[in-house]
């Protein structure tokens, strides 16, 4: 049982991201101020063709969900961190069956501020890049046709808008995430690391700036990232 | 004469490149055989072959979780013609 506990993580993530996934919750279960995050960045080109032809998109409804709206309430995001989302160039998309509130994302035009670790990513070129985030189902509608729709509707929003890549960071150890990006073709353009505690924050990357210590809150390293 | 189960598995096995076993009653999302995506491929694919018409609200994990859920709803879908 404990050496499944241990070798789980390398069986499932590999040798290095489950030692490095293993230390991140060694450090939570010490009850220790540093946490460790392993993120992928990524590109990813809008689609052009709808998943979900529009005959199962019946009863189906994707629309913009904007900053006092209900649906906000049910999302799993501190005030703080909404209103911190809603102080940038940001657009929230929901899914609705049949009325219901079944899936969200969020979306950035131009530079997006990290609200996880301290970091900023700047895609280029702006005009044709937005950044994706949080893109969630809730859980009892998992495996339904939401979560299709809702990228066919984003997908759709941004090409009108003559957006041709969405960015994104994705947690290394998010495994659903990192199979959904690749059905879309997604495109790693690097690696990211981070050690946090309180003010402190050292970040080490395989692409610019490569390494950045922050030594307090307004200090953060920027990525521009081209698809 | 070759059942509905068999149909099926023939899709997983050709269009989504499963080479194992495939136990009807196995959860294929869990064993992440299927997923969010091909979810969507297994029900135009049964409509067409089927010709049984879906709605949104068919597409959830108790309908498409097992091969034996899947064939129920194609059951139930053309007892209701």
């Amino acid at each position: 049982m404990v050496l499944e506990k241990l070798t789980g993580p390398i069986k499932e993530f590999g040798l290095f991201a489950g030692l490095y996934y293993g230390l991140d919750r060694a450090l939570m279960l010490a009850r220790s101020p540093f946490r460790l995050y392993f993120y992928e960045l990524m590109a990813q080109p809008i689609g052009r063709t709808d998943r979900v032809p529009a005959g199962l998109k019946k009863g189906l409804e994707v629309r913009q969900i904007a900053r006092g709206d209900v649906e906000l309430g049910s999302m799993p995001v501190t005030e703080d961190v909404l209103a911190w989302r809603f102080k940038q160039r940001t657009v929230c998309l929901g899914a609705f069956q049949k009325g219901r509130f079944v899936a969200y994302m969020w979306l950035c035009f131009g530079p997006y501020e990290e609200d996880e670790v301290r970091c900023r990513f700047v895609p280029i070129p702006e005009e044709e890049s937005v950044w994706d985030f949080d893109f969630y189902v809730f859980p009892a509608d998992r495996f339904g046709l939401g979560f299709a729709s809702l990228w066919d509707a984003a997908n759709e929003f941004l090409r009108n808008r003559g957006v041709r890549f969405s960015f994104s960071r994705v947690s290394r150890f998010n495994l659903a995430s990192r199979r959904t990006h690749q059905h879309f073709g997604w495109k790693r353009l690097g690696r990211a690391f981070f050690l946090k505690a309180k003010q402190f924050q050292l970040m080490v990357a395989t692409i610019s700036p490569y390494v950045h210590i922050a030594m307090n809150n307004s200090s953060r390293p920027t990525f521009q990232l081209r698809a | 004469m070759t059942s509905d189960l068999d149909v099926l598995c023939g899709f997983i096995r050709e269009k989504l490149g499963h080479q194992g076993e495939l136990d009807p009653t196995a959860d294929l999302l869990r064993l992440e055989i299927l997923d969010s995506f091909n979810i969507v491929e297994m029900a135009m694919f049964i409509q067409q072959t089927f010709g049984i018409e879906l709605q949104g609200e068919d597409i959830t994990r108790d309908n498409f979780a097992r091969l034996a859920d899947m064939v129920a709803l194609i059951e139930r879908r053309r007892a209701d013609g």
